[in-house]
């Protein structure tokens, strides 16, 4: 605790949004159906680093997701945030916090509230602005991703793809560590998704967050990531972790290039492979 | 080669479009803003219509002849040469988001006519429908890639702007332009179509044809002199103030036990929604004894609440609570478990997020319920005034039963009718009115 | 303890019964205050009473309704009784009868009134102006209408659910995403395949809802119904009646504990037909439970 608190002190935006998983397992109904969703899970995500983690539907990976965030129990095992202790023996739910925000697939932006009523949201509720402060900075935001012009409509009046940007723009006004996305792609056409991805990476460019980022779709796990852990079929482990050497900042050509389909044959045959399993044994998707 | 301009027919424009494929199932009064638009140009055989590369400003539409059309390497086609004829569309790179820029080499084969439209001012009509104009530009999309074998990262559509930006229209601007929209639409004609109808089954039958079955009814002429008339023969019309009277209590009643019910309802319904502890305790006695016919309570409440008037109120009262605590409930469970969960990962607390999530969240749920709530209150009330009591509109409708006075019995139905309506309209206008970012999304996404 | 015994003794069905429990006891308690207020120990409550303006001989309100205990007794005493059985048939048969004749008519009714816009604007409008008018306001009008009492009871009851099973048959099909209907069209489907295929199972679920909800409406109107025209055959006593008619003849009867049995048996026989609707709905409509 001492060693992490001095290299915060003396780097402070290096150890920043590190997370560790350490041997997680997550049974659900353990003294009924008893279903192993996690097994033994252990992976190490670099601060500041884009991990996309692949896996076929149902394969526990939500789960994953929603130990971090805080909203379900881990049953053993402990999750780390930054050398602290998220989850652990004595206290199998995290609590959700700011730090690690997450974006739902099929997206959370409160429909009652504007725009930006909704961005300006976090900071209000912990009390760290004023309304006025929070709306001023949110304009600022909101404006930095392009999104000007939005501010005063209603999530419903906008298309999806300005929708997931607002949702990522109010998750970064609490300067979260870690950010924590559900297949938040999924339900987008593939015209928008491909503008979703460059706009996900500027924002990265300019605020290096952790994104921990679950998806199905490999070429997006490439396109995105630094590195790309490929999950078995429920229960879920790590059964290859890529490393994408492909420098950042990356735009469209990328996917044209030979190290792309070079990493995209390597990687193929495992989650092929794996989605084989799932489709056999039935797997719903969570 | 010097394209010939000309003047364009419409009808053959409209003909021609509906050939094609995007433009197949759109409505002719889109078709004609769109064939306005169009140019014909001719090319002889041979001609060069574009190369790859060149600006990419109209798209074209074979009115008659052969294209060669041949994608350069860049759009990834898989089938890169396509031969075009009559009723194919192409140079939609005019269309396209991102490549303003043709894509492909179009050589004309033979003598061919053209109808070209420019894509930009294409572009602005389809705004006038965004509707029609979604379903064109998806129908382009799908002719891209189906016909011309271009993946989907390429085949990229510009998005049509709806016209109406919410941050325009408010309030009263809403209400008005919706009022507009429905005045010049076939539905008020419609309206009075059907009203005309079973107003003259009613008259037709009792005064005309005088069918068996109607014998002892009062016809709508009997009613309604008998309404307007300033001296009635039984004694209600609008004239005389007994006839206020009975509005006035009936609305009264309904009015303290609609109160009664929403104050504690709501919050009821709110709890047992939030908190699973609550619910568990609560819900099982509540679950008892709703199943009970609101009039089964009836003598009893006779029996408990020796005035007549608190026994009709208390009625009244039960059936609303008892919606309104259980819509009220469904209306919270209804809230996506997302919204919760963003709301704890935002750092919002537990009381927050029951403010700023739970109820609003909720609140279409809640409305939903106190129309219900608001209809079954006048259901118990006239009940209740039947059975028992004095004055009010099911008083009113039952003794003029008993009494033998027939038009009078219609007056009062006609008369609860417009005065349920107006109260369940009422509790409507202020949902819509509290629930604004509902109203504006079902507004601009229309049906 | 297996998997289920602990579900079983779960503590949310612990909870449950601990708070009907606690119901009963107060109702008791609440009933028999007729007793013990008259101790000396309660003088003060007497007084606040009277003060207030309320009768001090029992606790307001729920002073007057019988005890539990006494309701029970009276309900043994029913049992056996072959007029109260006879009550329940004729209840079921009238809400049966009407409820079929507004499924029978309504469910079409709407699907016509949901597919064709002209039937629409002619029909709704008059249809929603008319429903505003309770049921119950009907019965009047009904009884001259039709030849037999029955006939009217009936009818009133028919309106009660007709209405319900129209409204959500309508709002059902029109609460179909618009999606489904863009996408069949560019798909290139007639307006056949449309209805049957995307109209009709779309809005199954909402006839559900309409048809548990017009269930509920059409016992309340048919106990109330009863309860007015006197039960339609004119036998005395408590058979023939129907349970609404049950109920009201024991209030005029002066037998109280009478009218608790009657309301808590057309409660059990509500819930019944709603179980049963509810076990019909999820075989006409499997995907929904699924989900």
């Amino acid at each position: 605790m001492a060693a992490v608190m001095r290299a915060e002190a003396t780097q402070p935006s290096a150890i920043r949004g590190a997370i560790t998983i350490d041997n997680v397992v997550k049974i659900y109904d353990p003294d009924g159906a008893a279903v192993m969703a996690v097994d033994h899970c252990s992976l190490d995500i670099k601060a500041g680093e884009i991990c996309m983690i692949v896996g076929p539907s149902g394969c526990g990976k939500t789960t994953l997701l929603n130990a971090i965030a805080g909203f379900h129990e881990i049953t053993s095992g402990r999750i780390l945030l930054d050398g602290e202790v998220l989850c652990g023996d004595e206290k199998p739910k995290a609590e959700p916090g700011s730090d690690r925000i997450v974006v739902f697939q099929n997206g959370a932006l409160f429909p009652w509230k504007t725009n930006l009523e909704n961005v300006a949201f976090g900071p209000i509720m912990q009390g760290k602005l004023t309304k006025a402060e929070a709306t001023e900075k949110a304009l600022g935001m909101m404006a930095d991703a392009g999104l000007a012009g939005v501010e005063h409509n209603y999530p419903g009046e906008v298309s999806s793809g300005v929708r997931r940007r607002v949702e990522i723009v109010r998750a970064l006004m609490n300067n979260p560590k870690v950010l924590l996305l559900d297949e938040p792609y999924r339900a987008l056409d593939s015209l928008t998704k491909s503008v979703m991805h460059e706009a996900l990476l500027e924002i990265y460019y300019k605020n290096r967050v952790t994104i921990f980022f679950i998806t199905h779709d490999l070429e997006e796990a490439i396109f995105l990531g630094h590195r790309v852990a490929i999950m078995t079929t429920r229960p879920c482990k790590p059964k290859k972790i890529l490393a994408v050497d492909i420098p950042h900042p990356r735009d469209y050509s990328v996917l044209t290039s030979r190290r792309f389909r070079e990493l995209m044959e390597e990687t193929t045959e495992a989650v092929h492979e794996e989605a084989l399993k799932a489709f056999a044994a039935g797997e719903k998707e969570g | 080669m010097e394209p010939v301009a000309g003047q364009v027919l419409a009808e053959q424009a409209i003909t021609i479009l509906k050939q094609t494929m995007p433009f197949q199932v759109a409505a002719d009064g889109l078709l004609r803003k769109i064939a306005a638009l169009g140019r014909r140009t001719s090319y002889d055989a041979r001609a060069v219509i574009y190369e790859a590369g060149n600006k990419a400003d109209d798209i074209y539409i074979i009115v008659s002849g052969q294209v060669e059309h041949a994608l350069e390497p860049g759009a990834q086609a898989r089938r890169p040469v396509k031969l075009l004829r009559q009723g194919d569309v192409f140079g939609w790179a005019a269309l396209l988001e991102k490549y303003p820029h043709r894509l492909a080499k179009a050589v004309s084969q033979e003598t061919t006519d053209i109808l070209r439209i420019n894509g930009e001012d294409l572009l602005r009509v389809l705004e006038s429908d965004p509707d029609a104009g979604d379903v064109i530009m998806s129908r382009f999309a799908t002719m891209i890639t189906r016909d011309y074998t271009v993946p989907d990262l390429i085949a990229q559509l510009r998005r049509i702007h709806r016209r109406m930006h919410a941050g325009d229209i408010q309030g009263m601007d809403l209400t008005l332009y919706r009022f507009r929209q429905w005045i010049r639409s076939p539905r008020p004609y419609l309206m009075l179509t059907g009203f005309a109808l079973f107003l003259s089954v009613w008259y037709l039958s009792v005064e005309v044809w005088k069918l068996p079955r109607f014998r002892e009814m009062p016809g709508l002429t009997t009613v309604i002199k008998e309404w307007a008339n300033p001296n009635p023969v039984y004694g209600l019309s609008i004239y005389t103030p007994e006839y206020y009277k009975h509005i006035w209590v009936s609305i009264r009643r309904v009015a303290e036990a609609f109160a009664l019910a929403t104050l504690l309802g709501v919050p009821f319904g709110l709890f047992l929604g939030w908190s699973k502890k609550f619910k568990e305790y609560v819900f099982p006695v509540f679950e008892l004894l709703r199943p009970i016919p609101v009039l089964a309570w009836v003598p009893l409440a006779i029996v408990m609440f020796i005035a007549t008037e608190s026994a009709v109120i208390y009625l009244t009262f039960l059936a609303a609570f008892f919606a309104t605590a259980l819509n009220t409930m469904l209306g919270v469970q209804s809230i996506e478990e997302s919204y919760v969960r963003a709301a704890y990962c935002l750092g919002a607390g537990r009381w927050q997020v029951f403010r700023h999530v739970i109820v609003p969240g909720a609140l279409p749920f809640i409305f939903t319920g106190l129309q219900i709530s608001m209809g079954v209150s006048w259901f118990s009330l006239v009940a209740a005034e039947m059975v028992s009591g004095q004055y009010g509109l099911g008083y009113v409708i039952n003794t003029s039963y008993t009494t033998v006075r027939y038009p009078t019995i219609f007056i009062g139905m006609i008369t609860l009718g417009i005065v349920g309506y107006t109260t369940s309209a009422l509790v409507r206008v202020i949902g819509d009115y509290l629930m604004q970012w509902r109203t504006r999304e079902l507004a601009l996404g229309g049906q | 303890m297996t998997a289920r015994t602990k579900v079983l003794f779960g503590s949310s069905l612990w909870r449950g019964a601990v708070s009907i429990v606690v119901f009963l006891v107060l109702w008791e308690i609440g009933s028999l205050s007729k007793i013990w207020i008259k101790g000396d120990a309660f003088e003060w409550l007497r007084h606040a009473l009277s003060v207030l303006g309320l009768k001090s001989a029992y606790l307001p309100w729920i002073g007057a309704v019988p005890a539990p205990t006494e309701v029970l007794h009276a309900w043994l005493a029913v049992l056996p009784d072959p007029g109260y059985w006879q009550s329940w048939y004729m209840s079921f048969f009238r809400v049966m009868l009407g409820f079929l004749a507004a499924m029978i008519i309504g469910i079409p009714f709407g699907l016509l009134l949901a597919v064709n816009r002209t039937a629409f604007g002619v029909c709704f409008p008059v249809f929603e102006v008319l429903r505003p008018i309770p049921p119950l306001a009907w019965v009047p009008a009904s009884i001259i209408f039709w030849p037999t009492q029955e006939l009217s009871i009936a009818f009133v009851t028919f309106l009660g659910a007709f209405y319900s099973i129209v409204i959500n048959v309508v709002g059902g099909a029109r609460s179909i995403d618009v999606r489904y209907f863009q996408a069949a069209r560019s798909m290139g489907s007639s307006r056949r395949d449309i209805f049957w295929r995307l109209i009709l199972p779309g809005t199954l679920p909402s006839i559900m809802v309409g048809s548990a909800v017009g269930m509920g409406i059409t016992w309340e109107v048919v106990v109330a119904a009863e309860m007015i025209s006197g039960g339609g055959s004119q036998i005395g006593g408590t058979s023939g009646g129907g349970l609404g008619f049950f109920i009201w003849n024991s209030y005029v009867g002066g037998s109280y504990e009478q009218i608790v049995v009657g309301m808590i048996s057309i409660g059990i026989a509500g819930f019944i037909s709603s179980a049963a609707l509810r076990a019909l709905g999820k075989r006409v409509t499997p995907w929904l439970s699924l989900r």
